[in-house]
């Protein structure tokens, strides 16, 4: 049986009566994978993140990290993890290795970690310079020195691509590769950019207006890619069209199209029949794109 | 960890912050309006500080500082050391480390009277250097020869250092509830302009930012007795709005 390093169960959360941000979310984040937690902005992927770190309160369901309720072993669990969440959070007048003195003597780390995550994360070559001169990628990365100082076995990380540049993007994935598989670490990565994750995640969930709609391994998502065939159609009356078609085919209007599930060549052929001879002109007929980005499109759109 | 670990990373983000700064240049601004006073009006100001100087010399320092300056010093530390998380982002990681809400609120709290300290601390010795500096350049000045009261100047900071604790409370909590840096200096200020237009008042002992000028009164008028009624209650109101302030930040739903 898989472990989970982090575990929630029928987590919901609402900032007010009227706004449910969070709708049953069963997170279940396995040890030693990198996780991407991919949804749209807005989608509640902050707000839970917030509630794993217990930033946020007043929440129904249960959380447990590391095999403890968040509740009641919060500061066990906080001392084996290491956190970045949204904006970096740096002390502008201060230096690289002040900001980072800071926290090593918070988690009670040793001095030499100070260059040691430098080191790591390419910043060791600041000196004095303060770190509201520092590009935003720098400040990113020096806040992931900050979440790494105490060698933790867990990194929740918030969309730490966020404003980079491509290089960025690129030296930020590769880090959090190498820290997943030379030290071991569990990193539970968000993001709204589902190629970002697809290039370094070993899991998935994506969650939609609160709701976690998939989880499971990238293999799992590819796989039910795979399964996903679909026709995409636009006619001269999509709405006529849609009536003509439903009670034969499974299809929905999406974004002003009609989108059919096919299990073979011949529907298709059958379809565009039918439509014709019912005087619909039709103007556009193909299999829609197979890839994931399209999934996650289909997954956080609502049919029309 | 322990407390201990958690004020000096309080005390290590104020380095070079606006807090410090507020600190060092509060501190240095009366002694150098005094030496500039002394040195160019000295025929004015040998004969008031012939006798006693040193009294005289820091009952002028006090007078200036107790009823308006200090109280500001107050509510502009209380501001700027909570700012310092406001304005970094820095509340949510702060919260994220693995020490209980209780340390990293008195940590804070350390911090601050910390730099009120500091800042006592520049202002006598700044005082006490404007005595030493006038009288090398004008050796009418009579420092030299009267040695300083340290028993007695140390009860006059202890006593308005006590003073200024409701103030510091009631500053703090403000600070930690109102994100925007201009809403606790706004009211801070709105009630010790009050305080001080309502010195008259029979009742004015009740209010924590009048603390100080009574303070200062009672020094001056050698008003007998280490801590007077209105001291007593501005220990009070530091340990009730100190402790409103943990609470309200305890059961806050979003934190950071």
């Amino acid at each position: 049986m898989e472990s989970y390093l982090i575990q929630t169960s029928g987590l919901d959360y609402a900032f007010s009566r009227q706004s449910q941000i969070l709708h049953q979310v069963d997170l279940q984040v396995p040890a030693g994978s990198i996780y991407g937690f991919l949804g749209p902005n807005g989608a509640g992927k902050t707000t839970t993140l917030r509630l794993l770190l217990g930033l946020l309160s007043c929440r129904q369901g249960t959380i447990q990290l590391f095999g403890m309720d968040l509740g009641r072993h919060r500061l066990a669990i906080l001392a084996r993890l290491g956190s970045l969440i949204e904006q970096p959070s740096l002390y502008q007048h201060l230096t690289a290795k002040e900001n980072l003195e800071i926290y090593r003597l918070l988690y009670g780390c040793g001095t030499s970690r100070i260059a040691q995550v430098l080191d790591l994360v390419g910043l060791s070559a600041t000196g004095s310079k303060r770190v509201r001169q520092f590009s935003l990628g720098m400040k990113q990365r020096l806040s992931i020195a900050i979440a790494l100082l105490h060698k933790p076995e867990l990194l929740i990380l918030d969309e730490p691509t966020n404003g980079l540049d491509p290089n960025g993007m690129v030296e930020t994935r590769e880090l959090i590769r190498r820290l997943n598989r030379e030290e071991g670490t569990t990193i539970l990565v968000s993001s709204h950019l589902l190629g970002e994750v697809e290039k370094m995640a070993t899991h998935v969930g994506i969650i939609h207006r609160g709701r976690l709609l998939f989880q499971g391994s990238l293999q799992a998502l590819h796989d039910l890619k795979a399964k996903e065939g679909s026709l995409e159609m636009d006619t001269s009356d999509n709405l006529k069209a849609l009536e003509i078609l439903k009670n034969r085919f499974p299809v929905r209007l999406l974004q002003d199209r009609l989108v059919i599930s096919l299990e073979d060549g011949h529907q298709a052929a059958r379809a565009n029949r039918l439509l014709v001879e019912s005087g619909l002109d039709v103007f556009l007929l193909h299999p829609r794109q197979s890839n994931l980005e399209q999934l996650f499109i289909d997954m956080t759109s609502e049919p029309s | 960890m322990n407390l201990f670990v958690s004020t000096r990373t309080e005390l290590l983000k104020t380095r070079r912050s606006s807090a410090f700064w507020l600190s060092v240049l509060g501190a240095a601004f009366l002694p150098t309006v005094f030496i500039l006073m002394y040195l160019l009006r000295s025929a004015a100001f040998v004969p008031l500080l012939a006798q006693q100087p040193w009294e005289n010399h820091f009952l002028r320092g006090w007078q200036s500082l107790a009823p308006f300056l200090l109280p500001m010093f107050v509510i502009l530390s209380c501001s700027l050391v909570t700012q310092i998380e406001y304005k970094n982002l820095g509340w949510k990681q702060l919260f994220t480390t693995p020490q209980p809400m209780a340390r990293i609120f008195l940590a804070k709290l350390l911090a601050i009277q910390g730099m009120i300290l500091f800042c006592f601390l520049l202002f006598n010795m700044g005082m006490i250097l404007s005595g030493l500096f006038v009288n090398l350049v004008n050796p009418h000045y009579t420092f030299f020869r009267h040695a300083i009261a340290w028993k007695e100047l140390l009860r006059w900071d202890l006593k308005t250092y006590i003073s200024v604790l409701g103030i510091a409370g009631f500053q703090y909590w403000l600070s930690l509830r109102f994100r925007n840096f201009i809403v606790p200096i706004a009211i801070g200020l709105a009630l010790l302009i009050l305080s001080l237009a309502l010195l008259q008042w029979e009742h004015i002992y009740k209010m924590p930012y009048a603390a100080p000028v009574l303070t200062f009164l009672s020094i001056r008028n050698k008003v007998p007795g280490l801590i007077q009624h209105h001291e007593w209650n501005t220990i009070g109101y530091f340990l009730t709005f100190t402790l409103l302030a943990y609470l309200d930040l305890l059961f806050r739903r979003e934190k950071g």
